[in-house]
């Protein structure tokens, strides 16, 4: 009687034992043996190792642990970062200055110039190859690398702006400003709102509202990182472009409630509700546009590139994540750049269908199949990162008070921008 | 009074907590004011350049009238709504009705919302899109939608509800308090001298509450001087500069512009308000024999 319990009670113990041997190479704050002689730290977001999506984190928990079985000496002590993108990456600039930041971070793509600026990322050129490099987007390969050719960080995912439109009221892509009034204008006959675009005080305004300066080849900033937008030519661009969104309000192809719109939802609901006709939004919204609208409904909506002054005037804003290294020591620089390349910009992006920065990658997943993914990789052609530098947070306030204040009707384009150049320049001086 | 020196030692670990939780940060706050550090680097040098460039900031303007604005009308209506809603407890309280300790519980649920949350419950009922809340609701009765969130000076208006939404049950706390303390006798005597409620209100609750009314005056102009939560999920201070009060600014300036110098320079701005104020109302009330 009792072997008959002796036996169940240390195969159940023999299991628990197997069982939790991978959870014990895996916390809340470590991935590897605790008793490993080697420490790494490694700052990242809550999206993946430690997602609230069970299979999410699975997925990235198998893949830590391949890659750190190839380095039994090694554990890696892991932070997260919160939401406040602003806020975290200033202070991890902070802390690895001081020598106390990590060995390896996310950083993201419109902090990483004030990093690269500031000296304090470690080369991975040893870890990728030159095929591996020439194949990132253009924007990205000039984002990551410094003027002697090292690739500082590895840009792993990007994200890009779109036009999305209800093809039952606009079955053509406008391909031009005025394009897009005209069909804009066609919604609100049929009773819709119009074109929708983030207005309010956000960083999504200033970021959507870019690509109409970036098309016409105006610059926010020079080669030392000094604003020019308010400049010669750029000053013209930036008016045009300000002009532009003015227009639609103005016109009542755009609602004014624009200048309220501080998040990418608002679109999404308002497609749900049949209430819009087309809108300037993110290309991670047309998965979301799929999971809310009836297969019928989502039929109607397609995305096309951003239009621009005219035709051949095309740009986009893009985003991102990369992943960096901040050590002296060349194994955890190399960990770090295997973390960036083999889990996250590859294997990690698929999963998660996030867009890759290289164009070969959308070919080597099927997870990248779709006419969706041919638009976005068409669009990214003409890709535009915000500039890396410390001023651009200020450059983006200052826009979206300008946007505001002329799409309100409270200042005049001319008036607006000269405000909000000479707050821009101010806050440089006390840089 | 206490000659007996020996108290102090009783005193000192509260001195010391308090001190360390709230007098050292202020010091900081003011020793950084006078700095030029920046979220990016440490402090290099010391002088008034942070004042010179954050109170020369041609936005300054704006800004300050959008706070005296915004802390003028929440202040007034906090106090109005918590003493309308106090004064109603009371008297249902007398009345011995039904359902006061839920309408106390509902009042008082909202102030237990985060400022936050509270910013974004107030942006979905304030929506202008055609399925916003209020605005369907207007749309039902034949009413023309209102433009809540877009139209500057709206903008204004819906943050201050959204402020007293929020804020009124801390004053119906402080007022009920002090309301059920008023000797019912004084009342009563009213009463036999045939005295009007309105003539009771003004003649006996006002100035029998006159300690209250200075205490909450201070408090809650105080806790509106440093409300930039709500106001960041509702509007972020937009359209353009229409709601950006000073807390707001200070945010945006050490947190956009990274400029730590410049914004403890008008973080000392906002002290300096606060207490002026709170000297003014002191000295106002106080002089009048407040209870």
């Amino acid at each position: 009687m009792r072997f008959a319990f002796a036996y169940p009670l240390t195969a159940a113990l023999a299991l628990t034992a197997t069982a939790a041997l991978p959870q014990d190479l895996i916390t809340r704050d470590r991935v590897g043996p605790a008793d490993a002689p080697n420490v790494m730290t490694f700052r990242l977001t809550a999206f993946d190792l430690y997602s609230s999506d069970d299979a999410t984190r699975e997925f990235f928990e198998e893949r830590f642990l391949a890659l750190m079985a190839e380095y039994p000496d090694w554990r890696i002590e892991t932070q997260l970062q919160t939401d406040n993108i602003g806020q975290e990456q200033a202070r991890m600039l902070e802390q690895v200055r001081a020598g106390r930041g990590p060995d390896c971070a996310m950083i993201d793509s419109s902090q990483l110039g004030l990093f690269k600026s500031a000296g304090v990322l470690s080369p991975m050129n040893a870890h990728f190859t030159q095929d591996q490099i020439d194949d990132l987007f253009p924007f990205v390969r000039d984002g990551v690398s410094d003027a002697d050719g090292n690739i500082l960080a590895w840009w792993w995912f990007t994200s890009l702006q779109v036009l999305y439109r209800d093809t039952s009221l606009v079955p053509d892509a406008p391909a031009t400003w005025e394009d897009l009034q005209a069909a804009a204008l066609t919604t609100v006959e049929a009773g819709r709102e119009g074109v929708l675009f983030n207005g309010g005080r956000w960083e999504g305004t200033a970021f959507d509202w870019l690509p109409n300066f970036w098309a016409q080849g105006g610059e926010l900033v020079d080669a030392d990182g000094r604003p020019v937008f308010n400049e010669g030519d750029n000053r013209d661009k930036m008016l045009a472009a300000i002009n532009f969104y003015k227009d639609l309000v103005d016109s009542g192809a755009a609602p004014s409630r624009v200048t309220t719109i501080i998040n990418y939802d608002e679109f999404n609901a308002a497609a749900a509700a049949g209430t819009a006709g087309l809108f300037m939004g993110g290309n991670w919204q047309y998965g979301q546009l799929r999971g809310t609208l009836s297969e019928e409904d989502f039929a109607n909506w397609e995305l096309s590139e951003l239009p621009g002054p005219s035709a051949d005037q095309r740009a986009t804003g893009t985003g991102g994540w990369t992943i960096g290294a901040f050590s002296d020591d060349a194994t955890a620089v190399e960990i770090c750049a295997r973390i960036a390349y083999e889990i996250y910009a590859t294997e990690g992006n698929a999963y998660q269908g996030l867009l890759p920065t290289s164009a070969s990658l959308y070919d080597a997943y099927d997870a990248f199949d779709g006419p969706e993914y041919d638009a976005f990789a068409e669009a990214l052609v003409n890709g535009v990162a915000r500039p890396g530098v410390a001023i651009y947070p200020e450059i983006s306030n200052q826009l979206q008070v300008l946007l505001g204040d002329v799409l309100s009707g409270s200042a005049t384009p001319e008036d607006a921008l000269d405000a909000a150049a000479a707050a821009v320049d101010a806050a440089f001086e006390r840089l | 009074m206490i000659r007996d020196r020996r108290v102090w030692l009783w005193f000192a670990p509260v001195m010391l907590v308090l001190g360390g939780v709230y007098l050292v940060p202020v010091a900081d706050v003011i020793r950084f004011s006078f700095s030029d550090a920046t979220l990016l680097r440490p402090v290099t040098g010391y002088g008034l350049d942070g004042y010179r460039a954050a109170y020369n900031d041609d936005s300054l303007g704006v800004v300050l009238r959008n706070t005296g604005l915004f802390t003028l009308l929440s202040v007034i209506s906090l106090q109005a709504m918590g003493l309308a809603i106090a004064l109603l407890l009371v008297r249902g309280d007398r009345r011995r009705l039904y359902g006061m300790g839920a309408l106390r519980t509902i009042v008082l649920a909202a102030w237990v919302i985060p400022g936050i949350a509270n910013g974004l419950i107030w942006q979905m009922l304030f929506s202008e899109a055609p399925f916003g809340a209020i605005n369907s609701t207007l749309r039902l009765i034949g009413l023309a939608p209102v433009a809540w969130l877009s139209d500057p000076g709206n903008a204004m208006i819906s943050a201050v509800i959204a402020n007293v939404w929020q804020g009124s049950a801390f004053s119906m706390i402080v007022f009920y308090a002090a309301r059920r303390a008023v000797d019912p006798v004084l009342y009563e005597a009213a009463s036999v001298d045939g005295a009007s409620p309105v003539a009771q209100f003004i003649f006996i609750t006002i100035p029998q509450m006159r300690g209250a009314l200075l205490v909450n005056s201070i408090l809650v102009t105080i806790q509106t001087l440093n409300t930039f939560d709500t106001i960041l999920a509702l509007t972020g201070g937009g359209p353009g500069r229409a709601t950006e009060v000073l807390s707001l600014n200070i945010f945006n300036r050490v947190f956009y512009s990274y400029d730590l110098g410049g914004g403890s320079a008008l973080a000392v701005l906002l002290l300096a308000i606060s207490m002026a104020l709170t000297v003014i109302y002191l000295l106002v009330l106080m002089r009048k024999g407040a209870r």
